[in-house]
């Protein structure tokens, strides 16, 4: 079941790719709905413990493993990556375009399934990098300059990530002569004051804070977000970002790097900086991708305070958080797609008065920056609540407290936003806008319905699925 | 013995020389070309101090991976023009002049600082057969390359294809 | 009748708001009509449930987070009251607010407002009264924002401030939550020691500043202007006085151990005090009938804190009959008030006058209710008042001078008000009013038959619905005679204040004018130079300090008013623009932030070992 989320994809790719061109152009988006929607579904069949049936098993055996952390992983590349198709259907114009675009989710998704599902740190090395390279692409798709700098600067400070996740892994290659999760973990067990070994776990963390973009290794994420086109910064800001980052250091600090005091500090304090700077610089921002993509920085600090902490909970409330992220900040994209498709800018101060026009993005918007905020009942208040209740029950009070008066700052600017666009007078030369198209409107209610049903479902799926998900901590 | 040690030392020269001739060189796409050989000669000693499974990795990713990335980084640069060319030409060995000076800086301070690096690590196990280790340990990675080549190359179409 | 009838004091309403909100804005009556009936059939339910000790709890998140209800006479009370009084308001917006725009959100606004005020009150875990507490929030900024255009400003500041004082709220939850080990309320019992003040401090901010006290006030007279009339008797005036009253209550006598002459008794009472001093001051020179009636809406709340600051029987009790007394009269005023506005279009005070002939209904309602609020025997805001003193004297002289000087200056300007709004002068502009509309006088009426009836009889709720909230330990020695001495004092006080006005009125003259002495300071020299050269010259000294008091109040309520509305700009604009400045967008900055960043981490990891 496992090996065909990785090479359906590649499968579907090469098809696609054959002759028929113009027939393979129109299929590409129907094949990615397919795809995600089918990736949905197989994380539930996983769910369920059909793990037995691999029809391929016999012909690849590539090492996967999936447990309880992978699955919602899944479930978020699988709900992203739909959006990302039914949002790019919607705005990249000219057939040839979208079919390139859509090869590159499709790259992208591969790499992401791998990096959720691999056990080896070399493995993890290569998916990152698959999908860091579609990444750069997609931010350069527009070929302007903006997308062009922007696609730099995250090839730049990617490259160091590189330098210094290789540099670690040889050294853990030199001690152990492999480079699976296990044997790498065994190994920082056992040669736990060696400085080498210190070395090799430090730098590999920053590598990973700067693929997740966690303050100060943030500094390429606010302008590759905002000069990719609409579409990819939905795939980027929901889950690119997220799994080669942020879901390879949970993995990492939890069945590699041993529980160490001095580690949780650290990421403690990036999380706390990061959940602070985020905040801070988004106030400021006039522009729209751009107040989102700080306002990534800051949510991303709240899963690193988390994980930080340690404790089962902890980790609990930053997988949660980092699932309803990947809704919340998708849907946020989504909305800024919609009014920078409709609206032609992304620049807050031109802007005004589109909740009468749009209505459902207006509606969607508010259900989103609501729940990012951290306001009862929605997804984003129960993931922020258990992060704060683990703090606090660790005794890091100071941390808990600073968590808390940093969404009085995210209900802040994310108002600002809504107000600005949304709400008040309609600025001038918008006296035409319409609601999105149903890709966008579509994409938008889907995630909306998620953040909604997550968050009123909670009381009874805390039991029976959060809790579970602490069962690959051993 | 004496035609290993002969060996040794002609591939720790070719080794170094192409390095510099990546650095040094006024065309990027030379550049790329010397690091590739870097990383081939590096592989090769890899394979002759009996640490294959490093001279995989090393071959996947600079052969590899890192060589896609940098052409389709290098294709969105313009070309120099060859007045500019000959002028990098010039100014490349007064551009590094200090590297062999900070190199024998380093080395001396190396040997007369008291560093011991001498924490006792096992031995790693070695592996012999290069398609056993490429085929049936690594062939995830395999996947992973041949994907990341695809996504070069469809970069290359999305976005010089005019 | 089973446990889980309880939850349906919040679901009627939530639904029948879920509902309203979806029907179409033009089918009008039908909306007006579910709202109606779902708030009657709230009232019906609660009444029924009056007698009734109902604990019921369903699991709901883990943590000892449980969605725990409990019925009890105190909650019931509130539940009742607040039923009512919603009842009442739907009843007369149907007439208030016809053909106004975004009616459907403000029933919808009303009907989840109610829904979340019964889900606090009935609340038995604090995290869960939280949740309830949260929402009444966004249905505040909901209500204020569809006011009229420019109310959106407004909306802003009441959710910043309220925002940040449930801040407070819920900082001391999760305080007393940690101290007492669990979040039950009637579990809870802690002492108001080191930490245990600190949770009682923050607890109280959430409380007072739902309740309308200072500092917490200064969106109330903006949203007195700026919101629909029904709102402002609605929340400010009624449902929101109960709802932080009963949080203060309950903090006070269940779950921390106040006792009399702790620090915080002190503070509570200072805080009283103030409250009373400084919006009466605020109320006495305002020309506007909805903006005075807000001031007023936030001076009486001192009265009560004050009672219940004393931690003696007395004042409890005092405090809280003054509680149902204010939330009646004060609601009954600003009905009066939406009458006037609805019948001659304006709540000018300069526009009005002479109007008492023409709705006479109107007219005696206002003078019930301001006798009931100037403290005039027999009617209820007397008895609550006198508690009061009885028990302010008790502790200190200084909180009862407070409290009666609060009652001189709010009789007077009641007097102004009816002077300037009923009587004297008709002007051109108001010969054709007519009387309100039947919808808006039951109401009313209703309420102002209350107020006399609690006054007459006042032992029937007193006896009902106060006292059983203490228990009967509270109340072993409690002497409730009438003090003759304090009666005395409060009539004679009275009279100077109706002395006064006359004075006043006559040197100004106008009823309109009966403050301006205290306003403007020129003319109160006019007057006071005249003053001078007769016999007057104490009574000059005593004003010249009562307007320096005034004006001090006045910029005390301008700096806190700057603190919301710059300050806390300010300094996040301000780091902001730091953190912005230092985003250059060069990539090589960028990089050197990682590498030092790499540096950090390596370096601290090095040093743990």
């Amino acid at each position: 079941m496992l090996s065909p989320l990785l090479l359906l994809p590649l499968l579907a790719i090469l098809i696609l790719n054959l002759p028929f061109r113009s027939l393979m152009q129109k299929l590409a988006v129907w094949v990615g709905v397919g795809l995600s929607l089918w990736q949905i579904v197989a994380v539930v069949l996983l769910a369920m413990g059909h793990k037995s049936a691999d029809p391929w098993g016999k012909f690849f055996t590539l090492g996967l493993s999936c447990d309880n952390l992978t699955l919602v992983l899944l479930t978020s590349i699988g709900i992203v990556v739909l959006t990302t198709i039914l949002v790019g259907w919607q705005t990249i114009g000219g057939d040839k375009q979208r079919f390139g675009f859509m090869n590159l989710v499709f790259v992208a998704m591969i790499g992401m399934n791998g990096t959720v599902m691999l056990t080896d740190l070399f493995s993890l090395y290569i998916f990152i990098e698959v999908t860091a390279v579609a990444s750069f692409i997609l931010i350069a798709f527009q070929r302007d300059t903006n997308a062009l700098e922007g696609a730099f600067k995250y090839i730049i400070l990617s490259a160091t990530a590189t330098v210094m996740m290789l540099l670690s892994i040889s050294i853990i290659l030199l001690v152990v002569g492999d480079t699976s999760f296990a044997a790498a973990g065994s190994a920082v067990r056992q040669f736990q004051g060696n400085p080498l070994v210190i070395l090799a776990v430090g730098i590999f963390m920053c590598g990973l804070l700067i693929k997740g973009g966690v303050v100060p290794f943030h500094g390429w994420l606010p302008a590759a977000y905002s000069a990719a086109p609409a579409a990819a910064s939905v795939l980027l800001a929901g889950i690119a970002t997220k799994t080669s980052g942020i879901y390879a250091l949970i993995r990492l600090t939890t069945s590699v790097f041993a529980n160490n005091e001095s580690l949780n500090n650290i990421l403690l304090l990036a999380g706390a900086i990061s959940i602070l700077v985020g905040a801070f610089a988004a106030i400021g921002q006039s522009d729209f991708k751009k107040m989102l993509a700080y306002s990534s920085i800051s949510q991303v600090g709240y899963i690193i305070l988390a994980l930080g902490c340690g404790t089962n909970l902890a980790i609990i409330g930053a997988i949660f958080h980092l699932f309803n992220h990947s809704i919340f900040k998708s849907l946020l994209f989504v909305n800024s797609a919609a009014v920078e498709t409709q609206s032609g800018t992304t620049d807050m101060n031109k802007l005004g008065g589109l909740g009468t026009k749009m209505p459902v993005t207006n509606a969607t918007s508010m259900i989103a920056f609501l729940s990012t905020a951290g306001v009862p009942p929605l997804a984003g208040f129960w993931s922020k609540l258990i992060i704060v209740v683990a703090l606090w029950q660790n005794g890091l009070h100071a941390y808990a407290t600073i968590a808390v008066l940093a969404s009085v700052l995210t209900l802040a600017y994310l108002l600002l936003m809504q107000r600005k666009v949304f709400f008040g007078k309609l600025a001038d030369g918008l006296a035409n806008v319409k609601e999105a198209g149903w890709g966008i409107t579509s994409a938008a209610t889907i995630l909306a319905a998620i953040t909604v049903s997550v968050g009123i479902l909670f009381p009874w799926m805390f039991n029976s699925v959060l809790i579970p998900i602490s069962s690959f901590l051993k | 013995m004496t035609i290993n040690i002969i060996l040794n030392i002609i591939l720790g020269v070719t080794l170094v020389l192409a390095a510099a001739w990546t650095v040094m060189t006024a065309r990027l796409l030379r550049s790329v070309i010397g690091l590739a050989i870097t990383s081939v000669i590096l592989t090769i000693i890899m394979f002759r101090l009996n640490s294959p499974l490093a001279a995989v990795f090393e071959l996947s990713v600079c052969a590899g991976l890192i060589s896609a990335i940098f052409i389709s980084c290098i294709s969105l640069t313009q070309r120099l023009t060859d007045e500019q060319a000959a002028e990098k030409q010039k100014e490349r060995f007064s551009k590094f002049w200090l590297l062999p000076v900070i190199l024998v800086l380093a080395g001396v301070a190396l040997y007369q600082l008291p560093i011991t690096l001498d924490f006792h690590l096992p031995a790693a196990p070695t592996e012999t057969d290069v398609r056993n280790i490429i085929w049936n340990l690594r062939h995830l990675d395999l996947v992973g390359q041949i994907v990341i080549l695809l996504a070069g190359a469809f970069g290359v179409v999305a976005l010089f294809k005019d | 009748m089973t446990d889980s009838f309880i939850l349906l004091p919040i679901a009627i309403p939530f639904i029948a708001g879920i509902v309203v909100l979806l029907i179409n804005q033009r089918i009008q009556s039908v909306k007006e009509a579910i709202t109606l009936l779902a708030t009657g059939a709230t009232l019906v339910l609660t009444i029924t449930f009056c007698k009734e000790n109902i604990n019921l709890t369903i699991p709901w998140t883990g943590f000892g987070i449980d969605f725990a209800l409990r019925l009890y006479h105190f909650s019931a009370f509130i539940l009742v009251a607040a039923s009512a009084f919603s009842f009442l308001f739907v009843l007369y917006s149907c007439s208030f607010m016809r053909n106004k725009p975004y009616l459907n959100q403000f029933y919808s606004y009303l009907l989840i407002t109610l829904a979340m005020t019964n889900g606090a009150v009935l609340a038995d875990n604090l995290v869960l009264m939280l949740f309830f507490w949260e929402g009444l929030l966004l249905t505040l900024f909901g209500m204020i924002a569809i006011g009229r255009p420019g109310a959106f400003k407004t909306a802003i500041k009441a959710f910043i401030i309220v925002g940040i004082s449930d801040l407070c709220l819920m900082m001391g939850i999760g305080l007393a939550g940690h101290l007492a080990g669990t979040f039950t309320i009637s579990k809870i019992s802690l002492s108001v020691d080191s930490l245990g003040a600190l949770a009682f401090i923050l607890m109280m901010i959430g409380a007072i500043s739902k309740a309308g006290s200072v500092p917490f006030h200064t969106w109330i007279p903006d949203a007195a202007v700026d919101a629909p009339l029904p709102f402002m008797a609605f929340l400010p005036a009624s449902l929101e006085k109960l709802l932080g009253i009963y949080l203060l209550a309950r903090i006070s006598l269940d779950m921390f151990k106040l006792t009399a002459g702790s620090w915080i008794s002190i503070l509570l009472m200072t805080i009283g005090a103030i409250t009373i001093l400084l919006a009466v001051m605020m109320a006495l020179v305002q020309k506007d009938y909805k903006r005075l009636l807000s001031y007023h809406a936030v001076s009486q709340v001192g009265y009560m804190i004050l009672g219940i600051g004393t931690c003696l029987p007395v004042g409890i009790i005092g405090g809280l009959f003054h509680m149902i007394n204010h939330a009646l009269y004060k609601s009954c005023l600003f009905l009066t008030g939406g009458a006037v506005e609805k019948q001659t279009g304006t709540t000018d005070l300069a526009k009005l006058g002479g109007i008492a002939m023409k709705m006479p209904v109107t007219f005696v309602c206002f003078v019930i209710a301001a006798a009931s609020i100037s403290g005039v025997p027999p009617f209820n805001g007397f008895f609550s008042k006198e508690l009061v003193y009885d028990a302010a004297l008790e502790r200190g002289m200084v909180f009862y001078l407070a409290a009666i000087l609060g009652t001189f200056l709010t009789a007077a300007s009641f007097l102004k008000l009816g002077h300037a709004a009923f009587l004297g002068k008709r002007s051109e502009h108001n010969e054709n009013v007519k009387e309100a509309s039947l919808p808006m006088l039951v109401p009313m009426v209703v309420i102002a038959a209350v107020c006399v009836v609690f006054g007459v009889w006042n032992y029937l709720p007193l006896d009902n619905l106060i006292k059983p909230i203490l228990g009967a330990e509270h109340l072993e020695g409690l002497h409730m005679a009438p003090n003759t001495m304090l009666i005395t004092v409060t009539v004679i006080v009275l009279i100077g204040a109706l002395l006064h006005h006359l004075f006043a009125a006559k040197v100004n003259g106008s009823g309109y004018k009966a403050s301006d002495h205290i306003r403007h300071a020129p003319f109160l020299e006019g007057i006071y130079t005249k003053a001078e050269k007769r016999w007057f010259d104490p009574y000059d000294i005593v004003l010249k300090i009562i307007q320096g008091i005034s004006r001090f109040g006045w910029w005390i309520d301008r700096a806190i008013d700057w603190l919301y509305d710059d300050f806390a700009v300010r300094v996040t604009t301000g780091l902001s623009c730091v953190i912005k400045l230092a985003h250059t967008g060069s990539y090589s900055m960028y990089v050197v932030w990682s590498l030092i960043g790499v540096l950090f981490v390596v370096i601290m990891l090095m040093k743990s070992f």
